[in-house]
């Protein structure tokens, strides 16, 4: 596609004044080129669009049309504390995609997490931007991989040395500030053999502040491995959040993945396991929680390619008002992956008649001896339930935001590490008051 | 001055009118029955006490200590002191029973203008009367209901009863679906709530669950209306005869 048509498209012109480096000397060669590739695979893939299969829910059309421009290096006084995971741990912070070294922690971290960026990078580690994606790819490719490289500025690298076991995890801390600024964040993780670290995004902005955010994770977790990985997407209600997650997942090993989307006014979060061996244990989980006229989607992708593992999903979302959400939920079982045992569960709870879920578990099975099994819910607030909590007293904006609460508590509760999810399960009861229960005395 | 007091009372569900002019007084501290055979209009009485939507009042009054009982809310209705036990106590996934009494005790407060409870003093408090029913702590941890036997939902329903301590309290069948164990279980909780302020209506089929908490009057209710009126000994009869002499009457 010849990229001067592409241009006219005002987020493309935003693309196309990300190429080139003048910041990081020779290294700004290599940075050019990875753009520059990211920039040529977009163009080609095309925009995403509902002609794409993967993206048949979720047009960003306003997005293509809307312009960006690279962010200045901002000051940005402290976190929003209020908008992140409420975590005791060391923080990275990253502002407007890049490692900000004031505004992180790291004096806590143990000798056993390795923590770069791209000043300090490594041979190989370089190496790694050039590997092939572990999952089958979707014949549309992945276009935000692509664009998350077109607009490349830094790079976080994080490695977890074999044996080493931690009971405090690590909070990456991703914030957006600016006037429509576009950035890209990417990490790579890399969980060594029989090491245990639970690793937290949160995802928030600079009040005010309107974004376009594209986050790619790659994660390497190796034999006998536990690796959690939670993520909190709260932008500000005027940004959008693109990204991706690919996991690879070796023997015996464990991997407790949940993002909660709360924020931004278009997300998507795309999860993508790939099961490499036996014994493995993989939870892809998530709750989003939709008001106005926000729209989350969740797309997640299980690849088991070896005997004997399992893997385990549970969506819930409560969508409001006239909010949109998509669930988009895939296990694939190689022939050779006999024994799989998978289980997936998408439910939604529909607080208004204008609020909407799309809703597509898909499994595609070509081995004999498994057990799979897929469900998708939508529903309401059963009368039966607030009329027993009104008969005990309850009044009914307290009985909704109790039986809300209860029903985003139930897939929370999925977490494994206990201190996540008591926090994960506290912002959420905040989340759900501010965003549902108590907008009337805001205004 | 009576607890309840009901006059010519009419009620719908949907278009089919199933209370048709009940006349029911009650005085604290008296326990009155009210029997009948199914589809009399029994449950439908009690949902229209506790103020359940799809239940339309037509006609008639309710008073409950002085005020208007149908002009509250369900839930206004339960912190002025109207508990309903029910026959089938609902499932609550996610909400523990703790938390939902919690809730509950503190909506009281509110509605009464008081601080909230201090939530030690409270556990303390729940904790015993769990005790008295046998119910273990476990089964406050739990959500509300979720996975328990019908004996358990029933006594969990006394529970919540001895916690809000009501003035007037409507047992539903609470006897239907319960072995004569659990039965006794149950009763002896709700005699243990027994006070000469506080006043029941205990609605029910059988009489066997008045062997147990024994009524000061007992009414039989057949299409929508009640059709007689006694002492404990009426209960008795209706054992003895059956339902079969009020069937035909409309």
């Amino acid at each position: 596609m010849n990229s001067s048509v592409e241009s006219i498209v005002p987020f493309n012109q935003f693309i196309d004044s990300a190429q080139g480096d003048h910041q990081h000397g020779n290294r700004g060669d290599w940075l050019s080129e990875i753009k520059e590739k990211g920039r040529i695979e977009f163009y080609k893939l095309g925009w995403p669009s509902p002609k794409f299969e993967s993206w048949r829910y979720t047009n960003l059309n306003k997005l293509a049309k809307t312009q960006f421009s690279l962010p200045q290096d901002m000051e940005l006084a402290k976190l929003p504390y209020q908008d992140i995971l409420p975590v005791d741990a060391p923080k990275i912070a990253l502002v407007n995609g890049k490692f900000n070294r004031e505004l992180s922690d790291l004096s806590t971290i143990s000798e056993g997490v390795l923590v770069n960026n791209f000043h300090d990078m490594r041979d190989e580690q370089r190496a790694l931007f050039s590997r092939k994606n572990p999952t089958a790819l979707p014949k549309e490719g992945l276009p935000v991989k692509a664009l998350n490289d077109a607009i490349l500025s830094d790079v976080l690298f994080i490695e977890i040395m074999p044996g080493w076991q931690f009971d405090l995890p690590l909070h990456i801390v991703s914030i957006g500030c600016g006037d429509h600024v576009g950035f890209s964040s990417k990490i790579f993780v890399s969980a060594g053999e029989n090491c245990h670290l639970d690793i937290v995004e949160s995802h928030a902005g600079e009040y005010g502040s309107t974004y376009f955010s594209s986050c790619v994770s790659n994660i390497d977790i190796k034999a006998g491995a536990r690796l959690g990985h939670y993520k909190l997407q709260n932008d500000t209600n005027t940004s959008t959040h693109l990204a991706l997650t690919q996991t690879s997942i070796e023997a015996n090993a464990v991997y407790d993945n949940f993002v909660m989307s709360v924020g931004g006014i278009l997300s998507r979060n795309e999860v993508r396991s790939f099961i490499a061996a036996s014994g493995v244990d993989c939870c892809v989980n998530g709750a989003y929680l939709g008001t106005s006229n926000q729209h989350i989607d969740n797309t997640t992708f299980i690849e088991h390619a070896a005997e004997g593992s399992k893997s385990r999903e549970v969506y819930k979302g409560v969508l409001a008002d006239y909010a949109k959400g998509v669930f988009q939920g895939k296990i694939f079982v190689h022939p050779e992956a006999q024994k799989t045992d998978g289980y997936q569960m998408n439910r939604a709870l529909l607080l208004s008649d204008n609020a909407e879920i799309d809703s597509k578990p898909e499994l595609e099975i070509y081995a004999d001896d498994v057990r799979c099994s897929h469900g998708a819910t939508v529903g309401e607030l059963e009368e039966e339930h607030l009329f027993y909590l009104k008969a005990r007293g309850i009044n009914a904006e307290s009985a909704r935001r109790l039986l809300v609460e209860a029903y985003i508590g139930e897939v929370i509760d999925e977490i494994k590490s206990q201190s996540i999810r008591e926090a994960l399960s506290k912002l959420a009861s905040d989340l759900l008051k501010k965003k549902l229960f108590e907008r009337s005395n805001e205004r | 001055m009576s607890i309840l007091s009901i006059e010519n009372l009419h009620a719908n569900v949907g278009e089919t009118e199933i209370l048709r002019g009940i006349n029911l007084k009650i005085e604290p501290g008296e326990v009155h029955a009210v029997m009948g055979p199914n589809g009399s209009g029994k449950s439908t009485l009690s949902y229209v006490l506790a103020g359940r939507d799809g239940y339309s009042v037509t006609g008639g009054s309710v008073e409950f200590k002085d005020k208007d009982l149908l002009e509250l809310e369900a839930d206004e209705r339960a912190n002025e002191g109207v508990f309903l036990a029910f026959q089938y106590p609902v499932e609550v996934p996610g909400v523990t029973g703790m938390t939902f009494l919690r809730e509950a005790y503190n909506s009281r407060l509110r509605y009464e203008g008081k601080d909230e409870a201090d939530a030690m003093e409270f556990l303390k408090l729940v904790r015993s009367k769990a005790k008295d029913l046998n119910m273990s702590d476990d089964m406050l941890k739990r959500p509300v209901n979720v996975g328990f036997s019908g004996g358990e939902k029933k006594r969990n329903e006394i529970l919540q009863m001895a916690v809000l301590e009501p003035k007037l309290a409507i047992l539903d069948e609470t006897d239907s679906g319960l072995d004569i164990d659990a039965l006794k279980l149950v009763a002896d909780g709700v005699n243990a709530l027994r006070t000469s302020e506080r006043s029941m209506l205990i609605i029910t089929h059988y009489q066997r669950l008045l062997d147990y908490i024994e009524p000061d009057h007992v009414h039989v209710l057949a299409h929508g209306q009640i059709q007689r009126s006694g002492g404990k000994e009426l209960a008795l009869e209706l054992e003895a005869n059956g339902y079969a002499e009020f069937d035909g009457k409309v």
